[in-house]
């Protein structure tokens, strides 16, 4: 375990709660360790790899020197370079609190009990992980009926050329009663396709009541990267919380999103899509908590996968004995490109109350023959028509997204 | 002077074990139509996936020669670049691609093949839409994705559309009016005509005799158990429509 768990000397050693918290989530990691086969959440998923390695906790010397990649859309930009947040190339919008996190934690001890609040650590060892370094991340705070009409922008930009960094997030999302935004969080790297990093996230986000968010993540990691990210969701009455993912890099990732619909009316949409050709296992694990009535949760997740990669879906909708008239949906898609290519899904459905919408499907299969042909006999070349028809076993998630800016960039992220 | 498009000689070919054609012979010059017809299972549409290189069958033996190149050798792709095309019997549904990107991702293909520049997409849209006018699939139509939600008459129109959008120098219409109301068969086949221009030619099979009586074709030919039981002209079409197959196939 040496080379994920270091003495190392971070800001706010001064601050009791924050040494508890670093204490703990140090403690959990110790006992639960890197998680393997054995652990059920992680039966698919095989990140044995990160015990292997060394690795040297992300610190502001590691500063990289490249430029901000651009983006196909207007933008607020928060930037972390090699996991340090870069406020010089970051563009913050006016009228929104966007701090990074220790600042909250040693200025706005108000805003302590949301960290951590609905993550059982021991569930969650990354997470665990993530608390021991508890430091890094940003705080975005929108006002009670504030629309943020730009969507705002997390960039993660890494390079390491040399080290094997650990960069470790912690993002903190609070929008009040009414509130509005639209978040992206990309993650991509620079140069070096071999580099070697890890990029452990929590975003822990609160909605309000009657507060939309939306949120789109791509995952554009180096090919030998591994990535682990919690988004652990916290919704109020009439909340909205929109998300799709596209993971498309990393060696071994994981996009997990557990929302948990407190309150009347609450409504959640998970999306995502992966695409993977070589030899890296994408994950994406939902756990959606229906607890009150008339909530509402969403999920279409589709893959394509090809060379030895390997995909991975597990699902989960609860639905809580109190939550009557719930409505839960979730269907799981993949292309298998190769037959060394794998998909594992594991749906799972808890249901406790009555009088509920609730469904899960999934399916898997290869590229259609008859359509390839279809389309080389109007003159398309095989690998165009793959391509085609690849693009087009994604459109109906992408298309889902309803900004056709950010549709756009997704879909061309896709390919 | 008379130019061989197609030459087929003697060409035998399976689906797995079973022998679908046996011994079938043809050749079609320039500017001509041939009809072929025969009943059902004779493998006609067997014929015609062979002729654009659909995988899953074998040739034996015999050769296929397309503008005195060995057509066989090539991707379906590379002989839809040499001008072959194939309106299909079963049109196949492809959701997620607008029938648009379909067509101008194909014209483009063609277009670089013949060294030719990519199409303005604008221009092609445009173009697309003027054809689609002739066979009554709107503006709404096109941008759907291909085949998808399409009445079979619609599947059949939109062939005949993407033919003309193609324009080929040579087509084969695999039952291109079956499931058509008289009015569709009059749009496809009004469409087929206006691609008739004396260079262009066509293989038209069909089990009956109705499309025939629309686009007259230059010859007729019977086809039963895998190969040519007889030739003639356009009055062998009647013929076989009042007397059936049962006695050709007699005849063989
Ligand atoms: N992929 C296939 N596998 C097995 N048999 C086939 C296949 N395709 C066609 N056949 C058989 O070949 C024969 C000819 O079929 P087809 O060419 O479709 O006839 P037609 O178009 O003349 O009606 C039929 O008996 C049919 O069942
Ligand atoms: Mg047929």
């Amino acid at each position: 375990m040496a080379g994920l768990l270091q003495q190392v000397s971070l800001p706010g050693e001064e601050i009791p709660w924050l040494n508890e918290i670093r204490r703990r989530g140090r403690m959990v990691f110790e006992a639960t360790g890197i998680p393997t086969a054995k652990t059920e959440a992680w039966k698919y998923t095989k990140p044995r790899e990160l015990g292997g390695d060394d690795f040297v906790l992300a610190l502001p010397s590691n500063n990289l020197d490249a430029s901000i990649p651009n983006l196909a859309f207007d933008s607020y930009r928060i930037c972390f370079e090699n996991g340090i947040f870069n406020p010089r190339q970051s563009i913050l919008p006016q009228g929104v609190e966007v701090l990074p996190l220790i600042e909250v934690i040693m200025f706005h001890p108000e805003y302590r009990t949301l960290i951590n609040a609905n993550i059982q650590l021991e569930r969650f060892p990354f997470a665990a992980l993530n608390s021991a370094y508890l430091n890094e991340g940003v705080f975005i705070h929108i006002d009670s009926k504030v629309e943020i009409k730009k969507p705002l922008t997390i960039l993660y930009h890494t390079d390491n050329k040399n080290q094997n960094l650990l960069c470790n997030l912690h993002n903190l999302i609070l929008l009040d009663e009414q509130a509005s935004a639209k978040l992206i969080e990309y993650h991509c790297y620079k140069g070096e396709l071999k580099s070697r990093y890890f990029v452990n996230v929590v975003n822990e986000i609160y909605l309000r009541r009657g507060a939309f968010l939306k949120h789109y993540k791509v995952q554009d990691e180096a090919f030998k990267s591994n990535h682990i990210a919690l988004n652990c969701v916290d919704e109020a009455s009439n909340a909205v919380y929109q998300a799709f993912c596209l993971q498309k890099g990393a060696n071994i990732a994981r996009n997990e999103t557990h929302v948990l619909l407190k309150e009347e009316g609450a409504f959640a949409e998970i999306n995502g899509a992966y695409v993977m050709n070589g030899w890296a296992t994408l994950d994406t694990t939902t756990d959606i908590e229906h607890l009150a009535p008339n909530t509402i949760s969403h999920q279409l997740v589709k893959g394509v996968i090809g060379g030895d990669a390997k995909g991975v879906f597990q699902g989960k909708i609860h639905i809580a004995p109190l939550a009557i008239k719930t409505e839960g949906t979730q269907l799981h898609k993949a292309l298998l490109l190769s037959d060394t290519a794998e998909v594992d899904v594991k749906p799972e459905l808890e249901i406790f109350a009555d009088d509920v919408k609730c469904s899960h499907g999934a399916a898997s299969g290869e590229l259609d023959e008859d359509k390839l042909f279809y389309m080389r006999s109007r003159g398309i070349k095989e690998e165009e028509a793959r391509r085609l028809l690849i693009d087009a076993y994604l459109e109906d998630v992408i298309s889902k997204i309803e900004d056709e800016k950010i549709a756009s960039w997704i879909r061309l992220m896709a390919k | 002077m008379t130019t061989p498009i197609l030459e087929i000689e003697d060409l035998y070919a399976r689906v797995g074990d079973k022998e679908i054609i046996k011994g079938f012979n043809l050749t079609i010059n320039k500017g001509e139509i041939h009809a072929i017809m025969g009943p059902n299972g004779a493998g006609k549409s067997t014929l015609s996936n062979i002729l654009c290189g659909k995988p899953g069958y074998e040739v034996t033996s015999g050769s296929v020669r397309f503008k005195g190149k060995d057509l066989l050798v090539m991707s379906p792709e590379e002989r839809a670049c040499e001008g072959i095309f194939l309106a299909m019997q079963y049109p196949v549904e492809i959701p997620g691609v607008p029938v648009t990107t379909f067509l101008k991702h194909a014209v483009n293909a063609i277009r670089k093949h013949r060294g030719q520049a990519e199409l303005d997409t604008m221009d092609f849209i445009k173009m697309v839409r003027e054809e689609g006018k002739k066979f009554k699939l709107d503006a709404e139509m096109i941008k759907r994705a291909v085949n998808v939600g399409f009445s079979g008459g619609e599947k059949k129109r939109l062939e005949a559309l993407q033919m003309a959008v193609l324009k080929p120098d040579f087509a084969i219409l695999d039952e291109a009016d079956s499931g058509l109301d008289i009015d569709a068969l009059k749009i496809v086949a009004e469409g087929i005509n206006s691609l008739r221009d004396g260079r262009r030619s066509m293989l038209i099979i069909t089990h009956f005799q109705r499309l025939l009586n629309h686009v007259v074709p230059d010859f007729v030919h019977v086809y039963a158990d895998g190969h040519i039981v007889k030739s003639g002209g356009k009055e062998l079409a009647v013929e076989l429509e009042e007397k059936g197959y049962a006695e050709f196939e007699r005849e063989k």
